[in-house]
């Protein structure tokens, strides 16, 4: 308990001090020593309670009931401040409705309803807190490194290419001191029992991540932002409807009194649980509200590692998890919740074969994901909600990564551009290694990603999900095609042309590292991390573990994830044969630059670029597609359950 | 949490795998050889042909352009070896896909790691064609799962029937991506053994020596493993069954052969086109049939 708290106050103590701490030498010193101290905590917490069953704590308090609706009086108060700036009356609008909504709630209708249990810890909250403590402080390590060449960047370029004054000013105190608070209020989101308390948690991240994704203050950024206000306040306003339903009809605002008692009487809880999964779906960024996830990318990288891998969308996804035995009982929002995920699932992943920017194949995929994370906790089964959870970890682990890494070499080869990543693995050795891994531990075999989507497709067949089954099949398919060619690009060799990683800073060699020796335990320690972590939340949710997984599969695949990081690591480094010049159909010049003397005598260029297969899966034809067809599901699903539970009861 | 006797189980039947597949593949191939020659009017080579290849091609230099690409083709030897070894000893059928995919993988990074332009795109186009087999090979396994009550291959000696009873889409779906699994012609865009490619080899197009003796050799594994894939819908209770199986595998093998010297080859999208709407119409239908019966 104290611990929790401890937890949850020390990111918010450190993101106050943030905001005033100037100059890189102190901010460097605050942001890493506390960034030990919240993954130490996040680990002691994980320790204490590991394979613990449910555990509440009775922590009930007025005062953090008004501190909450202040907060939300608050980020109201500034959006509709952005929006008075920037003309954004929609946002405006909504930000009225959310806060008068919520105070009435607050003050009036739901004036003493409460929940003697504050505040809980399980299994699944014990996994998010170590997402959040150490690979989105580790994030926050890397982000002082590349804020420094960030904002080099702008002080020197800055002027050339017309950005404004305002644009071009040193906002990092207030950059990092987002980036706290953002992990406190995960932490409130993980381990709150009041869903009151929640739903704060829950603004304070969007409000968060609306201001880092303005952070430049360039017309794309503020457009972006002000569309991932307007979606996620939508998604807000879900999550408060629910609370008025909850309240209403169940008399609690305690989570797991409302789980236990929708599990007694489905009929009860139908509407406020696809008001909570609307919420749900929008945070976790599900067509047709993808098109913020996007969006975000023009944040600096650090805040797109953040909101991808280990806060906000991720808050979304454990909703999802944690409402999953209520999916079981609540067919209209469990339906809605499957092929929602489903379809973003597979039109996400076609997307993202069409994309050439990496940052753009990395949104794709994390929407993509998540989709399937999302059917999974609709679909319910001890094995679907199993491979959720491990799907959470590891899409944690790899995207992290993943989005440091090309942060990191945007930097150093000056794009984003997967095309001119050739030769990355002679430029950047270390790095593109990284890449590498976190490209494979994305998706294939042995590693975690593919245990799970097998375990995906065993609870898929049990609750025949025939469409679940067809659109997984379709869609990994893409996920194979979009992550091959990029390892491909990344894996050419030709001479040694110049190193320019040198001048990494050290804070990002740090992170880098620690989330490549994440992804490395998670994926050879797969049976544990099942056995430990994910396991005792099955079996104290659904009482059953479901069907045998099969642990010496688990087993296999971590033996063939060994195997893959020694070559990866140890295997491909100089070698001994003889090298030879490549062939180009001609007599070659240089065969680094791919350049041989043609037939007139002249000298040509040799140029190939990876397949991107448009007029199959571009952005232009399916992306309207997938947004009226899940706006439809999402439409009639909420209808439905709003409709057809009072005609049950006449 | 303990290592089972099945996990023993895969390890031996890997290493048999390691040892026998190479044997039965390179019959295989030789036979190959002197069919499809026979098919077009000629004699062909001898039966040993492609053991020859090989020992030659580990006799020579070792030359490379990347100085990795080796490293690589050992990785999918590996992984070839490792799927065999998990569908012979009855294990998994997912993994024992996802496995050879891993294997396919690497093989499309040896190809990139040349940066030869006519490596390149076959690797590229070896992508697609992954992409394209994929969905179906992924039907085909649930369509095993839903007939047999599980993924494990071992379970077909304890059914009453063979499995094709409940199968037959699935089966006509797989014999459909089958051809460009086995890289056959129409079908066999990123790299090919008839000597009228238009990337140069495409894939393999700077693999020499060592290496490419290891991409013959996965190739003899992979038909043998993909063989078994065919055979073991066919095998139930009876151990004499194994003898349909093996027969209806050789038929089938025959078949690739024959539409092998028969179609010319298409261009990606229509393999795509064709491989997607088959797993859609085959792996669909035989789903849905299994869910309601």
């Amino acid at each position: 308990m104290q611990l929790i708290s401890f937890l949850i106050l020390f990111p918010l103590i450190i993101a106050a001090v943030l905001l005033v701490a100037k100059g890189d030498m102190l901010r460097n010193v605050i942001v890493v020593a506390s960034a030990i101290i919240i993954a130490a905590g996040s680990i002691v917490l994980a320790v204490q309670y590991l394979g613990a069953p449910w555990i509440g704590f009775e922590f009930e308090s007025p005062i953090v009931d008004y501190i909450g609706t202040a907060i939300g009086v608050v980020i109201a108060a500034a959006v509709i401040a952005f929006g008075v700036k920037y003309k954004n009356y929609l946002a405006i609008a909504l930000a009225v409705i959310q806060v008068v909504g919520s105070l009435v709630f607050e003050l009036g209708f739901a004036h003493g309803a409460s929940s003697r249990i504050g505040l809980y810890i399980d299994s699944l909250s014990i996994v998010m807190a170590l997402i959040i403590g150490i690979i989105g402080s580790g994030i926050c390590v890397y982000a002082l490194g590349y804020m420094i060449d960030f904002q080099k960047h702008l002080d020197e370029h800055g002027e050339a290419e017309g950005l404004t004054e305002l644009q071009r000013k040193d906002r990092r105190p207030e950059f990092f001191a987002l980036m706290f608070l953002f992990l406190s209020a995960m932490y409130v989101i993980v381990f709150s029992n009041n869903m009151a308390w929640m739903f704060t948690g829950w603004e304070v991240t969007t409000l968060c991540s609306f201001l880092l994704i303005a952070y430049t203050r360039t017309e794309e950024a503020v457009n972006n932002a002000f569309r991932q206000i307007i979606m996620n306040i939508l998604g807000g306003i879900g999550f408060l409807v629910a609370l008025y339903l909850a309240v209403a009809f169940t008399g609690t605002l305690s989570l797991e009194r409302f789980i236990a008692i929708g599990m007694m009487r489905p009929a009860l809880v139908v509407v406020a649980v696809g008001a909570l999964a609307f919420a749900g779906l929008t945070k976790a960024a599900q067509m047709p509200f993808h098109t913020w996830l996007l969006g975000a990318m023009v944040a600096p990288t650090p805040t797109s590692a953040l909101l991808h891998s280990s806060t906000m969308v991720k808050a979304g996804v454990f909703l999802l998890i944690k409402l999953s035995p209520l999916f079981a009982v609540c067919i209209v929002p469990a339906t809605m919740v499957v092929l929602v995920g489903g379809f973003t699932f597979m039109l996400c992943s076609f997307m993202a074969i069409s994309q050439t920017n990496a940052k753009r194949v990395l949104a794709y995929s994390t929407i993509a994901n998540l989709g399937l994370i999302v059917a999974c906790a609709g679909v319910a089964t001890p094995e679907a909600v199993w491979a959720a959870t491990l799907l959470v970890i590891f899409h944690a682990a790899a995207k992290s990564l993943l989005f440091l890494c090309v942060g990191t070499a945007e930097h150093h080869i000056g794009s984003r551009d997967i095309e001119d990543m050739d030769l990355l693995f002679d430029r950047m050795p270390r790095l593109a290694r990284f890449m590498m891994l976190g490209i494979m531990c994305m998706f294939i075999a042995p590693f975690g990603m593919l245990i799970a989507k097998w375990a995906t497709l065993v609870s898929f067949v049990d609750s025949n999900q025939i469409i679940l089954i067809l659109l997984l099949a379709f869609g990994s398919a893409a996920t194979f095609m979009f992550w091959a060619k990029w390892l491909g690009k990344l894996s050419g060799i030709a001479g040694s042309p110049e190193n320019v990683e040198l001048t990494v800073h050290p804070s990002e060699w740090v992170s880098l590292i620690i989330m490549a020796c994440i992804a490395v335990v998670a994926c050879v320690a797969l049976p544990f991390v099942s056995n430990i972590f994910v396991e005792p939340y099955v079996v104290g949710v659904f009482g059953v573990l479901g069907r045998d997984v099969a642990v010496d599969n688990l087993w296999l695949s971590s033996i063939l994830a060994i195997f893959v990081f020694a070559v990866l690591f140890g295997g491909i480094g100089a070698s001994k044969k003889k090298r030879v010049g490549v062939y180009l159909a001609g007599v070659s010049v240089d065969s680094d630059t791919r350049t041989y003397r043609n037939s007139l005598s002249g000298e040509s260029i040799a140029t190939s670029r990876n397949m991107y297969l448009n007029s199959f899966f571009g952005e232009q034809k399916l992306r309207p597609v997938g947004e009226v067809l899940c706006s439809f599901i999402i439409v009639v699903a909420l209808l439905a359950s709003g409709i057809i539970p009072p005609v049950l009861f006449l | 949490m303990f290592i089972t006797e099945s996990f023993i189980f895969t390890l031996i039947g890997t290493v048999a795998f390691v040892v026998l597949a190479p044997i039965i593949g390179c019959f295989l191939a030789g036979l190959d050889r002197i069919i499809s020659a026979r098919m077009q009017g000629r004699v062909g080579p001898p039966l040993l042909q492609p053991y020859y290849d090989v020992r030659k091609l580990i006799a020579k230099d070792d030359v490379t352009v990347s100085g990795v690409d080796g490293v690589y083709m050992t990785c999918a030897l590996v992984f070839t070896a490792f799927a065999g070894g998990i569908f012979f000893s009855g294990g998994n059928l997912l993994m024992s896909a996802f496995v050879i995919t891993m294997a396919a993988l690497f093989f499309i990074m040896a190809a990139y790691s040349s940066r030869s332009p006519y490596a390149e795109l076959g690797a590229g186009r070896e992508t697609v064609q992954v992409m394209a087999y994929e969905p179906m090979v992924l039907l085909m396994a649930v369509c095993f799962f839903m007939a047999a009550g599980s993924f494990n291959v071992g379970a077909i000696f304890n059914q009453p029937l063979p499995v094709i009873c409940l199968t037959i889409p699935a089966f006509i779906g797989f014999l459909f991506i089958l051809t460009i699994k086995l890289r056959k012609s129409p079908f066999d865009l990123s790299t090919s053994h008839h000597a009228h490619q238009e990337l140069v080899r495409g894939t393999t197009t700077e693999m020499s020596g060592k290496t490419l003796a290891k991409v013959e050799v996965m190739h003899w594994c992979e038909t043998v493993l993909f063989l078994g894939w065919t055979g073991m819908f066919f095998i139930w209770g009876t151990p004499l069954s194994i003898i349909l199986g093996v027969v209806v595998a050789l038929a089938a093998w025959f078949f690739e052969i024959w539409i092998d010297n028969n179609f010319a080859r298409v261009k990606w999208q229509a393999m795509l086109k064709w491989a997607w709407i088959v797993a859609l119409v085959c792996g669909g239908i035989n789903i849905v049939i299994l869910a309601f019966i």
